[in-house]
């Protein structure tokens, strides 16, 4: 908003600084590139001095001027420099350039009466400018004083006609608050300069809650082609994307042509936001987008359905593949990359049967790599059904580090705790997603201290949790764990089941089953029985008895891999750092 | 803080024997004393000093070796000390005897010291009654640390409760009574409606015209703590304020908003700076709606054309037997550290009065970060800026949790200054 010709300035000095140079090595410096190397090595003053010193002899020197200008500001002595300003504005016939500085000067100086002659000065020479009211208007807002930077732009919509110092106008309107002259401002300002759009979004978009849903019947009202864009864009920052993609949608036979630019101003709002809405909002753009764009359907299709796939609606993923399937335009990789994501969707809706015999038609085509990821997949999906011996002959011949990382998961929940410990020991920790491999961790370290080679209690335990029978899972684990001695798997594994009736919100089964880990004293399950105890403790409000409990255990297990955590949590449950 | 019996009595109660947690036994010996290291050793260098004023408190005594692995502590070797310290997460260090000689013999031999530490100072943070407890930085790194302190305000100052408190703390108070000059950008903000209500409420109580009368007698009766005896630290706009307020006897230099009269246009001519604790000949901000009240600040952060950016600022060394004191507040374990804006960040070397020790500056900056001198009986210390661990603090900016931080060189500097009046004085030689 405040528009100061100091770069443009800075540029022109260093130019001829650079050029000089060049072409007299030899030669000491010359005033002006020694103010300016003062200026740089943050010598204001010596500067100050030495610009002094050029306009005693040539008064209207503009750079020396603004010289003058940059090094008083950081010593808060603008002001003094109106006599050397009053002797460059009597020299000779001035330009814009030095009546801008004679505006900002004389308004640091607060001498509003001889701002505004200047200003007038300045339209005689250049009476279409908008430059004069946006300098003085400027200066105005510099020194705080809105009302007469108002003042300024108004002047200037009066003599310059109706669409003149919109930016300015809108821009004060915003600030105020005053949301209808905004809006109005920004759509003219916008319709004249287009690039204004992002300023005003950017402006708008920072609108306090209460005032938003004026911004967006102000613009509803205007029924235009920026007024829609602009409220498609607000409502997807304001919380709403699909909102926001749908405005764009129901206004597409008024942006006729610009229908395209409003999609992909939308996907560019909706760029790298996490969450399923956006997610949604994504593929709805897309979609949109390839209707609209023939040459491209395929392409913006196929990302459509991913973006669903990846927000979790499988349906509208698996409509948009078979759309494409269906188009007999589809190049072969394109049909290929879109049967490939149709078998993830069938996998995340647990369609099974339907996602191997796709799979089993596509396998041939597919490039090593894809395929291997397909096929650790449909087996995560054939145990999540339940049929692990599927599961198994979808990664049988598996070498890859993630498919014996399945295998080993499979292992598991069959029982075989030797065989999955193997498996997932060659698989090693960095196989697979970050949350896979904590899993697998986890997993071996529970495994590790039971003796037994053979368990199908706790493997059948473990893939209720994976298929999501939580509740199921829990009951079950504190069966296997009274089955085994404490020190041997027993407290791990009672831990573990305390940890999913947390996880459930079942505070008294998660209570009562810490609290038994913590009885049998052994210090790894005990240590983190006891931080799992404090922190429901906590989060009811029992601070102190989580504080006398994590000072017990701080004490008790110094070492403890919790000990870290539990120090914070006791520092939240003293109030000693903030909550949250 | 509630007691420590208290809680185990609770614990016990509600979940007994039947857990496997520990319960805690008498006091003994387990070393013959602990080193609490402060150099790259220690691993929670704020909480360290908590565990110093807790033995204070506890009756105990300890040595602070100056200089010595970046200003560590020499504590008792018992349980209770190892048990606070495994609380706390502060690392100890055994040592017996013998080594505790050798130690002694290098700080003699060295520019060290090692000064007991005999008295848990009696700390007063001035603050209003409903302030949050993360408003200001050494509040939060009291709590964080586990040290002490109550919250007294106007009332309390000009009750004369200030003489049972050995250390009093200063932060973002307006002592000219502007309520930090955001009157006119933020008029109409809730909590700035809250603050100008309570303050106009409590100067009706205690008998002033306007807040910036109150504000001043506070700072005179403050000013008056220090000449007794007092250690007084101030951090951000506390420190300018102060000053101004001190010298401004007989001067309007609050804006109109505040008194109902617009600011003297000639009160930086009137002003008694022989008055003031630090500064001297500074001019006033006339502007009522820039937050900003003199030339003192060198950064000038609410000034688009003036402000400054932030570089770091380099603690000085002091010879720790000569001077001792202005020892004590720079021991860290980092020399240079970096710098973070306040309403004040600094203090103009041009504008400190004679005889001011800097403690911290920036070299080359005509600036200081960190002051301090003498009034009296007193002792005082001036810190410029808000938070060392947010450098840019912004109004309604979520809390520093110290927890991340917790070997933060900056907020160190702060809980030198708490432990400073816990040395015994005879070894004061400033």
């Amino acid at each position: 908003m405040i528009r100061r010709p100091w770069p443009m300035g800075l540029a022109a000095i260093f130019g001829w600084t650079v050029l000089s140079a060049q072409a007299q090595p030899q030669q000491p410096p010359d005033p002006a590139t020694r103010a300016f190397d003062l200026e740089r090595r943050g010598q204001h003053g010596a500067a100050a001095e030495i610009y002094r010193t050029m306009l005693a002899n040539r008064p209207a020197d503009l750079g020396a001027l603004l010289g003058l200008e940059r090094s008083l500001a950081p010593l808060g002595k603008v002001a003094e420099m109106v006599p050397e300003l009053r002797r460059g504005l009597a020299s000779d016939e001035p330009s814009g350039a030095l009546l801008g500085i004679a505006v900002r000067v004389y308004a640091v100086a607060g001498l509003a009466d001889t701002v505004r002659r200047v200003v007038d000065r300045w339209v005689t020479i250049e009476p279409k400018s908008e430059a004069p009211y946006q300098e003085w208007g400027s200066a105005a807002l510099g020194a705080r004083d809105r009302p007469q930077a108002k003042a300024a732009y108004r002047l200037g919509r009066e003599r310059l006609g109706r669409e003149a110092l919109a930016g300015e106008l809108a821009q004060l309107a915003t600030i105020e608050s005053d949301y209808d002259t905004a809006v109005r401002e920004w759509l003219v300002a916008v319709e004249k300069t287009p690039p204004y759009r992002s300023a005003a979004i950017s402006m708008l978009g920072q609108v306090a809650v209460a005032g938003r849903p004026t911004v967006l019947r102000h613009l509803d009202q205007a029924n235009s082609r920026p007024a829609v864009r602009m409220a498609a864009s607000l409502t997807m920052r304001w919380g709403d994307p699909v909102g926001g993609v749908r405005r764009i949608e129901r206004a597409m036979p008024l942006l006729a042509d610009q229908s395209v630019e409003a999609l992909q101003d939308g996907l560019d709002e909706l760029r790298g936001q996490p969450g399923r809405e956006f997610g949604m909002a994504k593929g709805i753009a897309l979609e949109l987008l390839g209707s609209a764009t023939p040459a491209q359907a395929t392409r913006y299709w196929l990302e459509s359905a991913q973006a669903y796939a990846d927000a979790g609606d499988q349906g509208s993923a698996r409509r948009m593949l078979s759309r494409l399937a269906a188009d007999p335009k589809a190049s072969p990789t394109m049909a290929a990359s879109a049967t490939s994501t149709l078998v993830t969707v069938l996998v995340a809706e647990g369609k099974m049967e339907e996602a191997a015999k796709q799979f089993g038609q596509l396998r041939g085509v597919l490039a090593e790599e894809e395929r291997a990821g397909l096929q650790i997949r449909l087996a995560e999906g054939w145990i999540r059904a339940g049929k692990l011996d599927r599961a198994e002959q979808a990664v049988a011949q598996d070498s890859t580090v993630e498919g014996l990382a399945v295998r080993g998961r499979i292992r598991l929940y069959l029982g075989d705790l030797g065989e999955a410990s193997s498996l997932m020991r060659f698989a090693g920790p960095f196989a697979g997603a970050r949350e896979a491999s904590v899993s697998r961790t986890t997993a071996l370290s529970l495994i590790q201290v039971i003796d037994e080679d053979s368990l199908p209690a706790l493997g059948g335990a473990l893939l209720k949790l994976e298929r999501r029978d939580s509740l199921g899972a829990a009951a079950d684990l504190e069966t296997v764990a009274a089955g085994l001695p404490p020190d041997r798997g027993g407290a791990e594994v009672l831990l573990l089941a305390g940890r999913i009736h947390g996880g459930l919100g079942s505070r008294s089964n998660a209570e009562r089953v810490f609290q038994a880990v913590g009885g049998f004293k052994i210090p790894a399950s005990a240590a983190a029985a006891g931080y799992e105890l404090a922190r429901i403790l906590v989060t009811t409000e029992r601070k102190p008895q989580a504080i006398a409990l994590l000072e017990d255990l701080l004490v008790a297990y110094p070492t403890s891999a919790v000990a870290p955590q539990a120090r914070r949590l006791l520092d939240v449950a003293k109030g000693a750092i903030p909550p949250g | 803080m509630m007691d420590r019996r208290h809680f185990l009595e609770l614990g016990a109660a509600s979940f007994g024997a039947a857990t496997g947690w520990p319960r805690i036994g008498a006091p003994h010996r387990v070393a013959a004393n602990f080193l609490v290291p402060m150099d790259e050793a220690q691993s929670d260098h704020l909480k360290a000093y908590g565990l110093a004023y807790r033995l204070l408190a506890r009756g105990g005594k300890a040595e602070w070796f100056l200089n010595y692995r970046s200003g560590s502590f020499l504590v008792p070797g018992d349980s209770a000390t190892a048990r606070d310290a495994a609380l706390a997460g502060v690392t100890l260090e055994p040592v017996d005897d013998a080594t505790v000689f050798q130690i002694k013999a290098e700080i003699a031999q060295a520019n060290m010291d090692a000064v007991p530490l005999e008295k848990a100072p009696k700390v007063a943070v001035y603050a209003p009654p409903s302030a949050a407890p993360w408003d200001d930085a050494v509040t939060m790194v009291l709590q964080y640390a586990g040290i002490e302190f109550e919250k007294i305000w106007d009332e309390e100052v000009l009750g004369d409760k200030l003489r049972t408190f050995d250390w009093l703390h200063l932060h973002h108070e307006d002592f000219t009574g502007q309520y930090s000059k955001f009157f006119l950008n933020y008029n109409g903000a809730p909590w700035l409606q809250e603050m100008v209500e309570r303050n106009e409420r409590m100067a009706r109580k205690l008998g002033f015209k306007d807040v910036p009368a109150d504000k001043r007698a506070v700072a005179f009766a403050i000013a008056q703590f220090v000449e007794r005896g007092g250690f007084l630290f101030a951090m951000c706009t506390a420190t300018e304020t102060l000053d101004l307020a001190l010298a401004s006897e007989g001067v309007d230099i609050a804006a109109s908003f505040a008194d109902g009269s617009p600011m003297d246009g000639n009160a930086t001519a009137k002003m008694n700076w022989d008055r003031a604790l630090a500064f001297q000949g500074a001019r006033l901000e006339q502007s009522p709606s820039m937050a900003l009240y003199s030339d003192i600040d060198g950064h000038q952060v609410n000034s688009p054309d003036r402000r400054q950016p932030l570089g770091s600022f380099t603690l000085f060394n002091f010879s720790a037997k000569i001077d001792p004191v202005a020892t004590m507040l720079v021991q860290n374990h980092r020399q240079v550290i970096p710098d973070f804006y306040g309403l004040t960040t600094s203090f103009m070397k041009n504008r400190l009065k004679p005889g001011i020790t800097v403690l911290g500056d920036e070299p080359g900056a005509p600036w200081a970060k960190y002051i301090r001198g003498e009034r009296g009986q007193g002792t005082w210390a001036f810190f410029g800026g808000h938070d060392p661990e947010d450098a840019q603090h912004q109004i309604g900016d979520a809390p520093t949790d110290l927890s991340l931080h917790p070997h933060s060189p900056g907020y160190r500097l702060l809980l030198n200054n708490v432990l400073f009046p816990a040395a015994k004085k005879k070894e004061l030689k400033t």
